[in-house]
C-alpha cells in the first residue's frame, strides 16, 4: 500500500528555473527506493521539496492518500521526517537536547519514552548523552541526526546522502540501520551517490537525469552497472544533442 | 584599586548584561543588529514609571523597608516587561517581518535605526527631557565592608539581575521553548525539519528580548535617572558586550556586559568619568582585532 505518493512534482530555488520538472513516484511502507543520478540531476532538490524546505511550484505530495502541505515543521508533524546531508545535528546542544527536540512535537507524556527508544536503539548515543552533538563523530553524527528524525515515528523518512563522509565500515552500518527501520514499517526515500551501498538496501530505484525521472524499476538488475551507466549518460548525451 | 569603582561597575554590569541578552538573541535569531535595543530599556522605564503613577493611589506611594521603592513599581515591572514586549512584537509586525522576507540584512538594521529614532522621539514628546524618578526618596548608601557603599536599591537591582540571569539559564536549557530558540539561532533549516515552527520562535524572541530590556531599563532608572535618551547610550556598551562576550551566546551577553561594565568603572580614576563610555569602544575594536568570534563564541 502506497504511503507516500510524490504527483507531478515542480520545485526551485527561484521561480521560472525549476531543479525538479515534474517527477512522480510512490513509496510503500517497508520499501527502500533509491534516488540515483549524476551531480546536479535534482536529487537533493527533490528531497528536499518533499520535506518542504524548497518551495514547490507545482504537483504536491500525499502521505496515506491524504494531501500534505508545507511548512516544513507541519509536514514534520505529518509524518515526514527529513536528515539533510551536512549540518544535520545541533552541534553546539547535547546529545540528549538534539533528542529532546525531536521529541518536541510529541504529546509530553510520550517524549520521554520515545527517547528511551532511541537511545537503546543507538547505544553509542547513550554512553554521553551530555557530550556535545559537534564533539560526535562523522557515523555518530550520523545516528544522532536519524535517531532525531525517528523519534516522532514517521511514516516517511527521507535521507539526504546518509553515507557522506563516512567510511566504508561505517556506511555498511548505517546502511544496515536504514534497512531496519524500512523493516519496521517506514516508507525510505534515499538519495545517494554511493549508488552500490544504496542498491545493497534498496528495494527499488529512480535515476534522475535533469530533473526528470530517466527510470524507474526494482533495484537488483542496476546492480551490475552497466544499465545504470548507460541511463547516466545516455540521457546526457541526448540532452547535449538537443 | 578603590574597591568602591568595582561594586559600580559591577553593578553597571548586570544592567549591561541583560540589556544585552535580547541583542545577541535578536541577532542570532533575527539575524540583524537591532538598534531599537536600547530604547526598549527606555519603553521599558516609562511604562513602569506610568503603570507605578497610576497604582500608587490605590498601593500607597512609600517604600518598602530600606527600598526607595513599593509595591506600585513592583506591580509595575512585569506589566511593563509586557508592555514592551508587545512593542517589540508590534514593530516587527509592522516592520521587520516585511524586510526580513527581503533577507536583506542591511535594510533591517536601517529600519531598526529609524524605528529607534521614532520611538525616541515620541517618548521624548510625551515625558519631555525632564529627567524623571520612580521616587524622590534619598537613600543612604550603607557600608558593605572593605570601603564599598550601596544603597538597598543598588543591592536588590543586583541581586534581581543574577536571578533573572539564573531563570533566564534555565528556560533556555530546560524547557522546549528555549531549546528551539537555540535551535533556530544554529541551524533555522535544521530547525524546521526537526519540526520546529519559526514564527513561534520569532515571536518568543521579541517577547523575551523586550522584557529583559524593560528590566533592565526599570532597574537602570531606578539606580540612576529616567531619560528618553537612557536606552539609546547605553547602545554602544550594549554592543560591546554582545560582541566581547560571542554574538549569538547568551552566557557571552551576561558575561561580556559584566565585563565592559567593571572595565568602564575601573578605568574611570584613571581617565576620568567622562570618558568611561570610551572604554567600551577599546573593549570593543580589541576583541574585533584579537578574537572576532567573543569569549564565548565559535567560529561559524
Amino acid at each position: 500500500m502506497t504511503t507516500l505518493a510524490v504527483e507531478n512534482i515542480v520545485a526551485g530555488y527561484e521561480k521560472g528555473l525549476p531543479i525538479v520538472r515534474g517527477v512522480s513516484f510512490a513509496v510503500a511502507a517497508g520499501e527502500i527506493v533509491t534516488l540515483l543520478g549524476p551531480n546536479g540531476a535534482g536529487k537533493s532538490t527533490l528531497a528536499k521539496a518533499i520535506a518542504g524546505l524548497v518551495p514547490e511550484r507545482g504537483g504536491g505530495i500525499a502521505l496515506d492518500a491524504t494531501r500534505i502541505t508545507a511548512p516544513a515543521h507541519a509536514l514534520v508533524r505529518a509524518g515526514i521526517a527529513f536528515v539533510p546531508q551536512t549540518d544535520n545535528v545541533f552541534a553546539r546542544m547535547t546529545i540528549r537536547e538534539n533528542l529532546e527536540i525531536g521529541a518536541a512535537v510529541l504529546p509530553r507524556p510520550r517524549r520521554a519514552g520515545r527517547i528511551a527508544a532511541m537511545l537503546e536503539t543507538f547505544p553509542a548515543l547513550a554512553a554521553r548523552p551530555k557530550l556535545p552533538a559537534g564533539r560526535l563523530s562523522g557515523g555518530q553524527r550520523q545516528m544522532l541526526a536519524i535517531a532525531r528524525a525517528l523519534i516522532p515515528e514517521p511514516r516517511v523518512l527521507l535521507l539526504d546522502e546518509p553515507s557522506a563522509g563516512l567510511s566504508p565500515a561505517l556506511v555498511a552500518g548505517v546502511f544496515s540501520g536504514i534497512a531496519a527501520i524500512a523493516q519496521q514499517g517506514v516508507a525510505v526515500v534515499l538519495v545517494e551517490q554511493n549508488v552500490a551501498a544504496a542498491l545493497g538496501i534498496a528495494h527499488r530505484a529512480l535515476v534522475l537525469v535533469e530533473g526528470r525521472i530517466a527510470h524507474d524499476g526494482p533495484a537488483p538488475p542496476l546492480r551490475d552497472g552497466k544499465l545504470l551507466a548507460r541511463l547516466f549518460l545516455g540521457r546526457a548525451e541526448g540532452a547535449e544533442a538537443a | 584599586m578603590n574597591p568602591q569603582f568595582l561594586a559600580d561597575g559591577i553593578l553597571t554590569g548586570a544592567l549591561l548584561g541583560l540589556g544585552g541578552v535580547g541583542l545577541t538573541l535578536a541577532y542570532s535569531i533575527l539575524r540583524f543588529a537591532n538598534f531599537v535595543h536600547g530604547d526598549f530599556l527606555t519603553v521599558g522605564a516609562y511604562a513602569a514609571l506610568v503603570v507605578a503613577g497610576a497604582l500608587s493611589q490605590f498601593l500607597g506611594g512609600s517604600g518598602i523597608g530600606p527600598f526607595s521603592f513599593g509595591w506600585p513599581l513592583i506591580v509595575a515591572l512585569p506589566v511593563a516587561m509586557a508592555i514592551t514586549g508587545a512593542l517589540a512584537l508590534l514593530l516587527d509586525w509592522l516592520l521587520f517581518r516585511r524586510l526580513r522576507r527581503r533577507g536583506e540584512e542591511i535594510v533591517l538594521v536601517m529600519a531598526s535605526f529609524g524605528a529607534s529614532l521614532a520611538v525616541r522621539s515620541l517618548i521624548e514628546f510625551a515625558f519631555t527631557p525632564e529627567p524623571k524618578y520612580y521616587s524622590r526618596d534619598l537613600q543612604i548608601a550603607m557600608p558593605l565592608g572593605f570601603g564599598v557603599r550601596a544603597t538597598p536599591d543598588q543591592l536588590a537591582v543586583v541581586v534581581l539581575a543574577a536571578l533573572a540571569g539564573i531563570a533566564l539559564h534555565l528556560l533556555l536549557t530546560r524547557t522546549a521553548m528555549g531549546r528551539a530558540m537555540r535551535a533556530v539561532a544554529e541551524n533555522p533549516e535544521l530547525a524546521r525539519v526537526a519540526g520546529i515552527d519559526p514564527a513561534r520562535v520569532v515571536r518568543a524572541t521579541w517577547w523575551l528580548g523586550g522584557g529583559l530590556a524593560a528590566l533592565a531599563g526599570v532597574f537602570l532608572g531606578l539606580t540612576v535617572q529616567i531619560r528618553p535618551y537612557m536606552g539609546f547610550d547605553l547602545l554602544l556598551p550594549l554592543f560591546a558586550g554582545v560582541i566581547l562576550g560571542g554574538v549569538g551566546s547568551v552566557p557571552g551577553a551576561l558575561a561580556g556586559g559584566m565585563i565592559v561594565g567593571v572595565a568602564e568603572a575601573l578605568a574611570v580614576p584613571f581617565i576620568g568619568a567622562a570618558w568611561r563610555g570610551g572604554v567600551a569602544f577599546l573593549l570593543l575594536l580589541a576583541v574585533l582585532l584579537v578574537r572576532p568570534q567573543g569569549l564565548f563564541g565559535m567560529e561559524r
